[in-house]
């Protein structure tokens, strides 16, 4: 190989390089930076490696640390289950409406993600229609509420993050080859079994990739938190923001910022040893 | 593949190396207020472009409004952007740039009179000429010309004032008159505080007997313990910004901790702001000019521009706060409006007897932490 040969792919890494070192190496630096500093306001932060602002902020905040785990949780089980029989009718069921269909699931997104939240606080306000349906249906108690609860803010989070679970399980769906069902049906299989044990195992690279693009987005959000939960369900999305805006503890605020990102790294981590990483990297499953 | 791995490796160091230069290039401190002098805003031809950035519901934005008739007077092209929904948020939103030297493009910023101290303090704001000014120091009510976060008006030029009390949707619950009622059982779940530190806790104090002039830390952490207790029980349904005019307009509560002003803003008709038995607290918001800020001569245009007893009574008329304007009340009368003799546009001392000045508790940091824990329960 000449030398230019062995340079090419450099050189066509070069831009993804550069753009990562920009945009994530460069900041993820100065945040590390910021959460070793020290200091006020008024007397300015200063560097002294104070690695105690790691453990201070995670004091006091572990209560919704696990509320975050447990709406992000609960809303990426929710959107498997919305989605999968969504995508699986859009990609075999829907004919000449599939487009359409795809389209009505990216449509929300021309609207901002802000207002759409907004929007769900005037759909389930006190004396909404919607609510008092639900009280006729004894799924809300006379008198009861849902905006301003954790059920209201697991349900936005469901509501925004949907598409992200649809689109995945969709694209994986669509190249799923329906002749490998067939075959299932022709050895006897019924048609539980064939989705068991076809269907199912050749999607998981989507429903993985479904689960990462749901859960990590809803661990950070703060915004459904904010507009359609009440007192008690602030997230840790709220915790930095709250010691960012308001506190303007910037190191304790970059602190647990850089530790949820190492909490969520390690998790996905194990999710995808423990979801195995062929069914995260289809190509190599092809291979062995 | 070792050949690989060196490959990596190398590359990682390479890039950790120009991060770590690119971070030497920043000075050792973050924060600490700004270096150098501070600038007087300039004054000149009232022309070009103007960024405000102010509240929800102070002004009239529609095409009859005080806005478009400044434009049209003047030529400037103004834009009002209302995204103060509370102090700090707006302030941590814009500090690392204030930091710098600028202002987001902003030339005018309207705050309580705590978050204006806290900027000038900080070195993020410019100073005032009197002699630019004219018609705001000719009109400004004597009342308002020396306070004690700026005895000679320095920095600051009063846009309203106001009282923080209570809203009370009169059909739901008619009863509740003080803030204490607001702990009561009955109403659980359905009412809201504001996030603002310097606003709900005086509140709280004053329901409990405690001058917040006087107060201490204890006092202040002991009225944030109450209300922890609430907010854990449920009682309170959230804390909010001025945003508190959603859940009243929707129905969603039956009574809020809120501003006396905000009927323009607030359309449930049974909704009525109430002085609480024990006493208001009572605050301005100030119009600032910050460093960095462009055009400022449009800016002390705007501010003498609103000063005039016939622009500021077309805003009392809107926004039904109160007035910083001398004459206003006479003009009022002779529009014949109701609010000429309100107590929320004009109140007499025999009203306000119980109210106190906003202020700070005497050691923030342990006790913001403590109020923003329950913000954040």
């Amino acid at each position: 190989m000449s030398l230019r040969q062995r340079l090419v792919p450099y050189g066509l890494l070069g831009p993804g390089l550069l753009w990562l070192v920009l945009f994530f190496v460069v900041p993820m630096y100065f945040m590390g930076e910021l959460a070793l500093r020290s200091g006020t306001l008024t007397t300015g932060y200063s560097f002294d490696w104070a690695w105690s602002n790691f453990p201070d902020s995670l004091s006091g905040h572990t209560e919704q640390i696990g509320r975050s785990f447990f709406y992000a949780g609960t809303a990426t089980v929710l959107c498997l289950l919305i989605s999968y029989p969504l995508a699986y009718a859009i990609a075999f069921r829907a004919g000449r409406y599939r487009t359409l269909l795809l389209f009505a699931v990216i449509a929300p997104f021309f609207t901002t993600y802000l207002i759409r939240t907004i929007a769900w606080k005037t759909i389930l306000s006190d004396s909404s229609p919607v609510v008092s349906v639900l009280q006729t249906l004894s799924l809300v108690p006379p008198g009861g509420r849902v905006l301003a609860t954790s059920g209201a803010v697991i349900a936005g989070l469901t509501y925004n993050f949907l598409p992200f679970m649809i689109l995945p399980l969709y694209a994986n769906l669509e190249r799923l080859d329906l002749r490998l069902i067939e075959a299932a049906k022709d050895l006897y299989s019924s048609s539980r079994q064939a989705f068991l044990r076809v269907t199912l195992p050749l999607t998981m690279p989507g429903i993985v990739a479904g689960i990462l693009l749901t859960f990590i987005p809803a661990f950070g959000d703060y915004i459904n938190a904010q507009l359609l939960g009440g007192t008690q369900q602030a997230m840790v999305g709220n915790v930095i923001q709250s010691l960012y805006l308001n506190q303007r503890d910037y190191p304790e605020a970059a602190a647990l910022s850089f530790l949820m990102m190492a909490l969520i790294l390690v998790i996905v981590l194990a999710y995808i040893r423990v979801a195995g990483t062929g069914a995260f990297m289809e190509s190599e499953e092809e291979t062995s | 593949m070792v050949g690989g791995r060196v490959k990596t490796l190398v590359l990682a160091v390479a890039t950790l190396a120009v991060a770590m230069g690119l971070a030497a290039c920043g000075d050792g401190t973050v924060g600490g207020g700004r270096e150098g002098e501070i600038t007087t805003a300039k004054a000149g031809n009232v022309t070009g472009k103007l960024t405000i950035s102010t509240w929800p519901g102070y002004i009239d934005p529609g095409k009859e409004g005080t806005v478009k008739e400044f434009e049209k007077e003047t030529g400037v092209k103004v834009d009002y952007i209302e995204d103060v929904n509370e102090n700090e948020g707006f302030f941590g939103k814009l500090q690392p740039q204030l930091e710098q030297g600028q202002s987001g493009g902003r030339s005018i910023f309207v705050v309580t009179d705590w978050m204006a101290k806290q900027m000038y303090d900080l070195g993020y704001l410019q100073e005032i000429n009197h002699d630019d000014l004219p018609t705001v120091f000719e009109n400004l009510l004597p009342s308002l010309q020396s306070p004690a976060f700026d005895p000679e008006r320095k920095f600051s030029v009063p846009w309203q004032s106001g009282m923080g009390g209570i809203w009370v949707d009169t059909a739901k619950a008619p009863r509740i008159k003080s803030v204490n009622d607001l702990f009561d059982p009955k109403y659980k779940g359905k009412v809201t505080m504001l996030a603002e530190l310097r606003e709900t806790v005086p509140l709280v104090m004053l329901a409990e007997g405690i001058d917040p002039v006087e107060a201490s830390n204890e006092d202040w952490l002991n009225a944030i313990e109450r209300i922890k207790a609430a907010s854990d029980s449920g009682q309170i349904r959230r804390f909010t910004g001025n945003d508190y005019n959603e859940d009243l307009n929707a129905g969603n509560i039956v009574a809020a901790i809120g501003w006396s002003g905000d009927a323009s803003i607030i359309e449930n008709e049974n909704a009525e702001w109430r002085m609480p038995t024990e006493g208001c607290s009572l605050w301005s918001d100030n119009m600032v000019i910050p460093v960095g800020a462009p055009n400022t001569a449009a800016a002390l245009g705007w501010m003498d521009f609103a000063y005039q007893p016939e622009v500021a009574v077309d805003i009392t008329e809107y926004v039904e706060y109160i007035s910083p304007v001398e004459g206003v009340k006479e003009l009022l009368e002779g529009r014949g409006s109701e609010l000429a003799e309100s107590q929320l546009t004009f109140p007499t001392e025999q009203f306000t007897r119980n109210c106190t000045d906003q202020d700070s508790p005497p050691d923030l940091e342990p006790v913001n932490e403590a109020w923003q824990e329950v913000i954040t329960g």
